[in-house]
């Protein structure tokens, strides 16, 4: 399970601290608490994107995201504070 | 000496009640490998053109490949084939579960049915010997009651049966073949084809394993898969089923809904893995769904069957059925704009029961959805149901119907290519079939290849005949070693239909429908995201059967040679490129999500169609292989 607040290494810096919204789903949920079903908020530097998102938790597999529920493929998107962000894994077949 | 299979293909006579058993040579388990390719060689052997698919001559084959049974995930699949009653080309199903590794223990790699029974009749094959018995007594039973009547009466609880519903008796045209009571051999309509025989089920049991050349590399293999099934890209679909893949289509709006007209659907969340894991998975509530709500097919540690228990509410849906797939939460859902998800798993419990294909069903049903909310069918057309966008009731009503061939049920039992032809009034337009085979739930106006692979594949559409767009395109850099290894060292642009694309396309053509010839299971076996790759493939292959030369050359060659044999059944039976169409509504744009706007261009189409073809070898105008190719193949015999 990954550390879900994302605390800046070094406080004094100024840069300021985002919350974004954050919902993992299918077996991206395991990395939170089952209670959390998925969902929490997180804290990271301004000037994070979503690939400093992914390491953060931990995910280095091919996923699906969006933010703010429009799809996004640039994972270096830079995030906003409040922004809603969804990861979603996914397979082809079925 | 043979590894992995037997060497013994029994022909069945139900005219005559006569039996043979065929003992080709090495030779010929090379060249077809098993599966559909092997199913191919008997059709188009022995079939005369132009044979009504509903009648004695249509011949119906039961496949396995060299590697099924062995002891490793993934392999104990089987191919039905036989000409398609759907759309009158080639006929071709895959399906797994426990049967497939039974029917290779009862000493047959393959089974050819022909002719017709005078009665209905089942087939007991057991340790290397075989019969036909009387089977008047579960014809018209649902699969669960037929299933537990021929263990009972032959005395063991271990047989496996396959077997037609009611559906496959009353030649729905898109009745599939179902063992276990819910894994389902389902598209194309093999079961009509089946119960046009007067054959009930086939019921196999045995101990007669074939040797495995290298039994430690085996094990090697299957523990390495074992070891990396929780860190791999399969390891969501082992815990939530291929349902774990809605919400990721809904993100990119390529959720079919309303019938294909868009792309994203409210009420994803209420049909997706997570949610079916959550509330409908047997022991859910317990939190026991790991243990009790999943499923699995013979040694597969992957375990992505779902099993579905309701005790509860309108729906009351037994476990004995298994429960729905992607495929089948979308057809019956997002297609028809459904989100109860119990009303979902009781048209599928329906469909398991009865013997129906759930693509073809449900998306029949959308069908009638559109036409009756845009005013085209009426509740004089539908018996009184109102087919209003979201009506889970009518839904489960009319799937019910279909399987009974009862009122508006009836028209719809054969297919919605011919339902529309039948009413007319513009219907035509909301169609979504190619070949007259429905769509399943992956989005050609977005995944682009798929357009050209559902409009070519010789039995209509389907999404596991290649690999879909986004692993060379978004996620490349994910799975740069497979496909270097296949031949692809750079990323192709999203939503290309560009050479290079047409050559992906083709290439791993080649490789999926060699797995549909070996009855690989195509989440644990494939091109890039699956557990184990293409090289992979290579030493099962080598490590079942000892063929210490067979290399991924020999897949590609297989998986090609079965799709020249396809195309040339259908070339036999009238079809061309002519019939290589993609349905209209696909050239119109998708409303809403991701995908809003998105169409497929005809002009960029057309030449896509013609790279396609270029690249497989077949002349470009008719789309049919060249002598040349088939000669090549080994294939010259088809046409003399
Ligand atoms: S991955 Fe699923 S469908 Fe494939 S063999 Fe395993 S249990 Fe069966």
């Amino acid at each position: 399970m990954v550390n879900i607040t994302i605390t800046p290494e070094d406080q004094n810096r100024k840069e300021k601290i985002l919350e974004i919204h954050l919902q993992l789903f299918s077996i991206l949920r395991d990395k939170l608490p089952p209670e959390l079903k998925g969902q929490t908020k997180i804290q990271l530097v301004e000037g994070s994107t979503l690939k400093d998102l992914l390491i953060e938790l931990a995910i280095d597999r091919r996923v699906a995201i969006s933010v703010n529920d429009v799809q996004e493929r640039d994972h270096s998107r830079t995030l906003a504070d409040g922004d809603e962000v969804k990861i979603f894994t996914s397979v082809s077949g079925g | 000496m043979a590894h992995g299979y037997h060497g013994k293909i029994l022909h069945v006579n139900l005219t005559a009640g006569e039996f043979a058993v065929e003992e080709p040579g090495e030779d010929f388990y090379r060249k077809y490998l098993g599966g559909s390719a092997l199913a191919l060689y008997y059709l188009l052997k022995d079939m005369p053109p132009g044979a009504d698919p509903l009648e004695p001559e249509n011949i119906l084959v039961l496949a396995l490949s060299v590697v099924t049974g062995a002891s490793i995930s993934g392999q104990s699949r089987l191919t039905a084939a036989a000409k398609s009653p759907l759309t009158g080309a080639i006929g071709d199903s895959q399906g797994g579960g426990f049967f497939p590794a039974e029917l290779k223990n009862a000493g047959f790699d393959a089974v050819v049915v022909k002719g017709k029974s005078p009665k209905p009749v089942y087939l007991w094959i057991h340790d290397g010997e075989y019969e036909l018995r009387d089977a008047a007594h579960i014809w018209g039973s649902i699969t669960g009651v037929a299933e537990q009547t021929i263990r009972e009466e032959l005395g063991d609880k271990k047989i496996e049966v396959m077997q037609i519903g009611p559906a496959g008796e009353n030649a729905v045209r898109f009745a599939g073949i179902f063992s276990n009571s819910n894994r389902a051999n389902g598209r194309t309509g093999m079961g009509a084809v089946m119960g046009s025989k007067n054959l009930k089920a086939v019921a196999v049991r045995g101990k007669i394993r074939p040797s495995i050349a290298d039994k430690t590399r085996l094990s090697t293999l299957a523990k390495w898969g074992a070891a990396n099934l929780s860190d791999s890209d399969i390891a969501g679909l082992a815990k939530y089923g291929t349902n774990e893949t809605t919400g990721a289509n809904q993100n990119s709006g390529t959720l079919p809904t309303y019938n294909y007209n868009s792309g994203v659907f409210d009420g994803w969340e209420k049909i997706d893995g997570p949610t079916m894991y959550d509330t409908v998975l047997k022991g859910a509530a317990e939190g026991k769904q790991d243990r009790e709500g999943r499923d699995t097919c013979y040694a597969c540690t992957v375990r992505c069957k779902r099993v579905v228990e309701i005790q509860e509410g309108p729906y009351k849906v037994d476990p004995t059925y298994g429960g729905p797939e992607y495929e089948t939460t979308s057809t019956f859902g997002s297609y028809c704009a459904i989100d109860d998800l119990a009303a979902i798993c009781k048209a599928n419990e329906i469909c398991n029961q009865y013997g129906m294909d759930t693509i073809s069903c449900g998306a029949t049903i959308s069908w009638a959805y559109e036409a009756f909310n845009e005013g085209k069918l009426t509740p004089e057309d539908t018996d009184g149901l109102d087919l209003s966008w979201g009506n889970a009731e009518s839904m489960v009503k009319l799937t019910e119907k279909i399987a009974r061939r009862e009122g508006f049920g009836d028209l719809l039992a054969e297919g919605s290519e011919r339902a529309a032809k039948s009413i007319g009034r513009g219907t035509e337009a909301y169609l979504i079939t190619f070949k007259g085979q429905e769509a399943p739930a992956h989005m050609p106006r977005v995944k682009r290849s798929l357009a050209v692979i559902y409009a070519v594949n010789p039995f209509g559409a389907d999404h596991q005949s290649h690999e879909h767009d986004p692993v060379i395109e978004d996620d490349f850099e994910y799975y740069e070693e497979r496909l270097g290894a296949l031949g692809f060292n750079a990323r192709v642009e999203t939503h290309a239909l560009n050479r290079e694309k047409m050559r992906f396309t083709v290439a791993t053509q080649r490789l999926y429908s060699a797995m549909d010839s070996l009855n690989l299971c195509q989440f644990v076996y494939g091109s890039t995201w699956q557990l184990y790759g293409p090289d992979d493939i290579v030493e099962l292959v080598q490590a079942v059967t000892g063929w210490e030369d067979f290399s991924y050359a020999d897949i590609e060659k297989v998986g090609e040679r079965r799709i020249n044999m396809m195309r040339m059944f259908n070339a036999r039976e009238g079809f061309d490129r002519r019939q290589d169409l993609i349905p209209e509504k696909l050239f119109k744009p998708l409303k809403g999500g991701a995908s809003d706007g998105w169409k497929l261009d005809k002009d960029e189409v057309e030449g896509a169609l013609d790279t396609y073809f270029e690249l497989s070898g077949w002349d470009v105008k008719s789309g049919i292989p060249t002598p040349e190719k088939l000669e090549e193949l080994g294939l010259a015999w088809i046409v003399k």
